[in-house]
């Protein structure tokens, strides 16, 4: 059977589906090929729902910042209630050592307009009870919210359907016809489907895709993993835990390179997130296994006591699940890409938001759309080109 | 007007069989681990090991499939919930 498509998305993830409402708004026939039975599969499927705004720095804050303006409404915009909740963060330290580091974090991000304070342990102590002893300093900020990562991903898709998008699921995609300058159709394994439009939005898979254009696109699957509890009551101030080690881990990648510390090797690093049934859910790690998505004992044991120096009563709380997930992670710089590329011309990347998915989704969506119907975005995203990997291509 | 139907199916989560059905239908969800993940039936103390059977019957009747074409439930240690404490523990 042939189909034709204003635009193809191959990918059923949170950005998959954001880029086929925002495009579906404009009045685009879209086509979403997934190739397992449902959404959510790779790291939308496997993640806290959790979005850290004082984690980010520019040029990926700019895009946080007006993804969390885009959040505020969205459930009411696409008709499906995502647990959006306002809930702040705690970025805190269990190491001396880490101090002046913490004092420059607090720093930079007053300098970027954000609502910081800084405490010392007693005092984060005094407001939230449930802290660990060990904790030093640590730095607040309420503009950081969460949600509930299957809904904002499923009722992206809700929304989508109502305005004509079709989903092909259990349908993968084996080749892409192309001529000259342009990607022509699109096969996979049930049909053809002719388009004006590829948006390659597989994440951690994103390189696969890339191969069938005989192109490289810099992406490899990293891996994280979370412990799932039973609920409890909630924390009185903050349910959003992040350790100072996260600025590592997550982010600066030669500092991990250079670590001899076998728990910073594995990228754990304590994000911990009470939701609001009172489950928490805790993490998280980073490593690169192919696309093995199943958690690692020893892992599991490095985040399991990294968060009792954090919140020590948890030690006696119930893990009832734990999962992993694959994260698509740009070997390049870390920085998502967001790009058009020159050749074929109608061939657009929207992937490599390694653990920003959740958080980048609404406006990775809003842009891409735009930059397919405009050809020009609303926000630069520049910084996001493919042509800043010269040297891969 | 249809009757709805108030049956608890995930005890652990207090879910019911009309949020299920309610759910399947908006979302368009075909497999166990779908319905869990918007419902949070199954998603509980217990990881649906009582309401499995009774979730995938009813995706069955909803999607007019076979229960054994749908997709089991998929399966994320521990088998019992166990203390976090015991994580930590040195082999």
């Amino acid at each position: 059977m042939n189909r034709i498509a204003d635009v193809v998305v191959v990918g059923g993830g949170v950005i998959g589906c954001s880029v086929a409402y925002c495009l579906a708004k404009k009045g685009v026939r879209v086509i979403v090929v997934e190739k397992k039975e449902g959404l959510s599969f790779g790291a939308s499927g496997a993640n806290q729902g959790g979005c850290p705004l004082q984690l980010f720095e520019s040029p990926v804050l700019e895009l946080a910042r007006e993804s969390g303006k885009l959040y505020k409404n969205l459930a009411e915009e696409i008709g499906c209630d995502i647990e959006y909740e306002n809930v702040g963060s705690l970025v805190c330290s269990v190491d001396e050592k880490q101090y002046p580091d913490m004092e420059k974090h607090f720093q930079n991000k007053q300098r970027e307009g954000m609502n910081v304070r800084l405490m010392e342990g007693d005092q984060l102590r005094k407001l939230e009870p449930t802290l660990g002893e060990d904790i030093v300093v640590g730095v607040e900020e309420w503009d950081t919210w969460i949600v509930n990562p299957f809904k904002v991903n499923y009722g992206f898709a809700y929304a989508a359907r109502k305005l004509g998008t079709e989903f092909l699921f259990s349908t993968q995609v084996k080749k892409i016809e192309r001529d000259k300058e342009r990607v022509v159709s699109v096969i996979t394994d049930r049909e053809k489907i002719k388009t004006n439009f590829l948006v390659n939005a597989v994440g951690a898979w994103a390189s696969e895709i890339g191969k069938m254009l005989g192109l490289t696109i810099p992406v490899r699957a990293r891996r994280g993993q979370i412990i799932v509890t039973e609920p409890v009551p909630l924390n009185e101030r903050w349910r959003y835990i992040l350790d100072a080690d996260y600025l590592t881990t997550a982010f600066d990648l030669a500092a991990v390179e250079k670590s001899k510390d076998p728990r910073i090797k594995l990228g754990v690093a304590g994000s911990y997130i009470q939701e609001k049934s009172g489950n928490w859910t805790i993490g998280s790690s980073r490593d690169f296994a192919g696309y093995n998505n199943r958690v690692t004992m020893q892992t599991l044991k490095y985040i399991a006591k990294r968060v009792i120096k954090f919140v020590p009563r948890l030690k006696d709380i119930s893990c009832i699940r734990t999962f992993a997930g694959l994260r698509p992670f740009c070997y390049g710089d870390g920085l998502p890409i967001l790009s058009k590329i020159k050749n074929p011309q109608n061939f657009i990347i929207a992937t490599g938001h390694a653990g920003e998915g959740m958080t980048l989704a609404p406006i990775t969506g809003k842009l891409i759309a735009e930059l397919i119907t405009e050809n020009r975005p609303s926000l630069s995203i520049d910084a996001f080109s493919f042509s800043r990997f010269k040297n891969v291509n | 007007m249809k009757k709805k139907v108030n049956n608890t199916i995930c005890r652990c989560e207090e879910i019911s069989e009309q949020e299920i059905r309610d759910a399947i239908r908006k979302f368009n969800l075909r497999t166990v681990d779908a319905v869990k993940r918007l419902t949070r039936a199954g998603m509980g103390l217990c990881q649906g090991r009582t309401c499995t059977p009774l979730l995938t019957k009813i995706i069955a009747e909803e999607t007019n499939k076979k229960v054994n074409e749908l997709l089991p439930l998929s399966k994320r240690p521990p088998v019992r919930p166990i203390k976090i404490e015991f994580l930590t523990r040195e082999e």
